[in-house]
């Protein structure tokens, strides 16, 4: 019985723990994030990164290639549509900057 | 209420909604209150009433250096239209971050320019489109002097496509509030200090690349 009690009162820490914890935690952003807007396009190096990506693969002078759209698809990843020198494609870039794909759209 | 009276009030409301429907979703600026901790939209009326109480533009708008991965040379400069961001490329995957306004609905473009020529307190010529427009620009056709007044600030960084001038400028404001907002025809504007910083800081020459989703790409790209 004693037992069971102290397990108990260990679980019930544990929970208090955990909320005193959530309650202390903010999800505010930064000061430098604290604006937005209800388009949300991939950040400019991103979209930059796209552009030289395929400027490589296309073979196209890198001045020639400029991200003309994007859009998140979800938390970690953005699509980003070029015009590389009049030719349409699509690059497909996640949040630490990697290329995942550079295909003509 | 005769049938056909309600067949036609009901056929003008579906015509509206459906126009409605069609007509593009315009990006909305929102502002963090870490007050309320609420996200709010961040239009003129609100950005006029934030600047008269804390006589500067919110945080995120304010000059800071920011970490930026990037192959541009330092002293690229990248606009980001739709975050209302300029950037001015550093060493080592930094830059320094200005908040910008924009050009309103219709007004925005993209493309890789080079900055042509920079002035101080410059003369603003209106171009003949917006003289034949707007009455205020009509009164300057003929120029109106730099000074705290004059729509183009205290500098102005005149963005040129090879050796043609694109009529587009950065430049400084007598509107500081106007950062984060579409409101211009087309120029990036910026506060009077901010552009004083940026003109001190680049070569005539730079490169700008300017990123705006859905606008017109400005020929040569």
């Amino acid at each position: 019985m004693r037992g069971r009690n102290q397990k108990a009162s260990m679980v019930v820490a544990a929970l208090a723990a955990t909320l005193g914890v959530s309650a202390c935690q903010s999800n505010a952003p930064t000061e430098d994030q604290m604006s937005r807007t209800t388009l949300e396009t991939a950040p400019a190096e991103l979209q930059l990164m796209c552009a030289n990506a395929a400027a490589a693969q296309s073979g196209t002078e890198s001045s020639k290639v400029l991200p003309v759209s994007s859009r998140k698809v979800d938390s970690n990843n953005y699509v980003v549509d070029l015009n590389a020198n009049g030719k349409p494609m699509s690059c497909n870039v996640d949040a630490t900057g990697t290329t995942v794909s550079v295909n003509p759209a | 209420m005769t049938d056909r009276r309600k067949l036609l009030k009901t056929g003008a409301l579906l015509f509206g909604v459906s126009l409605l429907a069609a007509l593009p979703a315009v990006a909305q600026t929102q502002v963090y209150d870490p007050k309320t901790r609420k996200w709010g939209n961040y239009d003129k009326t609100e950005a006029y009433k934030y600047w008269r109480k804390n006589k500067q533009v919110p945080p995120a708008f304010r000059r800071q250096v920011v970490r930026f991965r990037t192959a541009e040379q330092p002293g690229t400069i990248i606009i980001d239209g739709n975050q209302h961001f300029l950037y001015l490329v550093q060493p080592n995957q930094t830059a320094i971050r200005y908040g910008i306004g924009v050009g309103r609905e219709g007004f925005g473009w993209a493309g890789i320019v080079r900055v042509g020529r920079v002035a101080e307190w410059p003369t603003w010529t209106p171009p003949a489109e917006m003289v034949a427009r707007d009455p205020k620009a009509a009164k300057w056709a003929g120029g109106q002097p730099g000074g705290p007044d004059n729509p183009l600030g205290a500098r102005a960084l005149y963005l040129y496509e090879g050796d043609h001038d694109t009529i587009y400028r950065i430049h400084g404001t007598p509107e500081p509030w106007t950062m984060g907002l579409n409101v211009s025809s087309g120029c990036i504007r910026m506060v009077n200090d901010d552009i004083i910083d940026l003109h001190s800081r680049i070569q005539v020459g730079a490169k700008v690349i300017v990123l705006m989703q859905g606008a017109a790409l400005y020929k040569g790209v």
